[in-house]
């Protein structure tokens, strides 16, 4: 194989790469966070209503994270798995990549409140 | 079967294994998760183009299993070997179409796919699609870390050769 | 050369039209002592006219402001105040007396004897209770012309009302700049108008009052989606919570049985003031009043984790997370 065509298919996979991850990572406006364990949800926030800035604890049988929400924003703020990739990725606001602890399987979804329009209170 | 075979495959795990603990205790240059250079690699790549598809074969799958019993993380072992099945895989399509001076390129589609591997295994798990998200950042993150553990190789093979 | 540079120049031009033509807009901002979002499809900068009006009618309305209009009724005791203010404090007196009282504008000195207005939460003693409760009687405020004028040492306070007009004014001013489709959220009163751009209705989520998900959703088009729980606004001591909402009859936070009542309709200042009402007068009473006026649905959530919805409700309400419905108040008492 021509080592040209190697570069050029190479070239354009990375481009189309990073502009799709530039696209997913800064995807508009969400407002939901959708907290799932094992693929089934365990908790919904509505980030836009948060007032108060608050974290609880999702516990499973392999371990615990610790959860802070804020307006428009949520993060894994403790963790005790082994690599601590879901504290790492900090505070999720927006975009449609989630934040995932494999260890645990717990992973935060933002959706831009798909399932209701508006929340009454 | 051949002592000096069996003796150079030991060597050259021992060598990727040191590389993989090594780099696990290097703290990761980003927040995404499953972004790393993988420098085990080079010795993966280098043993298929200058040995053959067995000894690379074995090699890998020795410092997957010996790697997650040395690591503080016994849970990432199937995603090490998911993503090692196919990246394996996708080594071995890539060295039938490849010349011996595009090593690197093989292994940069090679350490795509070994990031393909690990998504699926992890969307499995979890049972939770959305996690496809992470495919493009990681291919462009797979293309770059093989590039340059497959350049590695290419100078490894290079220099071996002569 | 210069042909594509045409047709670029044309899709440009077109993606522009399209994207006016149909263009989402959203204000969000911080009134009332709570969060607002305004969401408009069309109608340019219509929710920044919403946005300034609503801070208009805060500035006329609110308690905790020394120089607004409802300050200076309090202050005084009487004062001539705007004519929009003047006939909201007569809207407000209608809903007090067709509850019977259960919603009452002129508990204001109880509450902030509660600590509910400044934060600083306490149990007031019997005594005080006592005291407090003879300034409580909304027949004696009267509106005369645009003169408010109030009983001796007493108080009145519009929260129970402001926001849902506040959404009644804001649909009616994003309605006259030809917006179609919007979706208003005033502190969790939901105001809708008309329906969804793709032509369903809006799904309203009604807050789970024991927890963060939803209790059920609402399908609604041009209607207000407003509830009144205890989850508010509360505080707890010695192991007891008191809650924001207080029954006028006895100076104490409502215990109705009821924790949640959402109540939807046309006219989002009758909203608000109803869901406060039927939460102090409790499932038996609030059915009553709905079976004799109507004109309004509701949907209850008691303290067992019980949901009741009234029958026009029943086809559009839709509970989640595996809940469901333990009864449905008909019109018919059979």
């Amino acid at each position: 194989m021509k080592t040209k065509a190697l570069v050029i298919i190479i070239a354009v996979v990375l481009a189309i790469s990073l502009a799709a991850s530039a696209i997913l990572y800064f995807g508009g406006e969400r407002k939901t966070a959708n907290i799932y364990v094992d693929g089934k949800l365990y908790r919904s926030i509505d980030l836009a209503a948060v007032t108060e800035a608050q974290t609880f604890t999702v516990e499973t049988e392999r371990g615990r994270n610790v959860i802070e929400v804020e307006r428009g924003r949520i993060r894994v703020s403790e963790a005790d798995c082994p690599d601590r990739v879901c504290m790492r990725s900090g505070w999720l606001s927006e975009g449609d990549i989630p934040i995932v602890c494999l260890p645990h399987g717990l992973v935060i979804r933002l959706s831009s409140g798909g399932e209701v329009d508006s929340v009454s209170r | 079967m051949n002592v000096k075979r069996i003796a150079r495959d030991a060597v050259l795990t021992a060598l990727a294994l040191i590389i993989f603990i090594v780099e696990l205790q290097i703290p990761p240059i980003t927040p995404v998760p499953g972004v790393k250079l993988g420098l085990a690699n080079v010795v993966t790549v280098a043993a298929l183009f200058l040995f053959g598809p067995w000894d690379a074969g074995a090699i890998l799958i020795l410092r997957i299993l010996l790697g997650a019993a040395f690591s503080s993380n016994p849970s990432a072992l199937i995603y090490s070997l998911a993503g090692g099945a196919l990246s394996f895989a996708a080594l071995l399509l890539m060295q039938k179409i490849v010349n011996k001076r595009q090593i690197w390129a093989a292994s940069a589609i090679s350490a795509a796919f070994h990031n393909l591997g690990q998504i699926a295994a992890a969307v499995l798990i979890t049972r939770t699609p959305a996690l496809f998200a992470y495919l493009p950042v990681l291919t462009a993150a797979g293309i770059i870390a093989g590039l340059v553990t497959g350049s590695a190789a290419q100078l490894a093979v290079n220099r071996i050769k002569k | 050369m210069r042909r594509s540079a045409a047709i670029i120049a044309v899709l440009i031009m077109l993606l522009t039209v399209s994207s006016c033509a149909n263009s989402e807009k959203t204000a969000e901002f911080f009134a009332m002592d709570t969060y607002m979002s305004v969401k408009a499809y069309g109608g340019g900068d219509a929710v920044d006219e919403a946005e300034a009006l609503v801070f208009e009618l805060e500035r006329k309305l609110s308690i905790t402001d020394g120089l607004s209009e409802i300050s200076a009724v309090n202050e005084a005791g009487s004062a001539q105040v705007s004519q929009e203010t003047a006939e909201l404090v007569a809207s407000a007196l209608g809903l007090c007396e067709l509850s019977g009282g259960a919603l009452d504008i002129s508990v204001y000195p109880v509450t902030r004897a509660w600590g509910f207005t400044a934060g600083e939460y306490r149990v007031p003693q019997e005594a005080e209770l006592e005291k407090l409760l003879r300034l409580v009687d909304y027949t004696k405020v009267k509106v005369s012309g645009d003169t408010v004028s109030l009983g001796e040492g007493m108080l009145i306070d519009l929260g129970a009302v402001a926001k849902g007009y506040a959404g009644d004014r804001v649909t009616e001013l994003l309605r006259s700049h030809g917006v179609k489709s919007a979706i208003i959220n005033l502190g969790g009163n939901v105001q809708c108008l008309g329906r969804k751009p793709d032509g369903s209705r809006w799904k309203i989520g009604v807050q789970d009052p024991a927890g963060s998900g939803y209790v059920g959703v609402i399908e609604a088009e041009d209607e207000a989606v407003i509830t009144s729980g205890g989850y508010e606004r509360f505080f707890v001591e010695d192991g007891k919570t008191y809650w924001h909402i207080i029954d006028p009859s006895d100076g104490r936070p409502a215990d109705s049985g009821l924790i949640s009542v959402t109540v939807v309709g046309k006219s989002g200042l009758a909203c608000d003031g109803l869901s406060t009402a039927l939460f102090v007068m409790g499932k038996e009473k609030a059915a009553g009043l709905w079976r004799e006026n109507g004109g309004f649905e509701a949907a209850f959530v008691t303290e067992n984790g019980d949901i009741i919805i009234t029958e026009g409700l029943s086809g559009r309400f839709t509970t989640s997370g595996g809940r469901k419905v333990s009864e449905v108040i008909r019109r018919d008492e059979n």
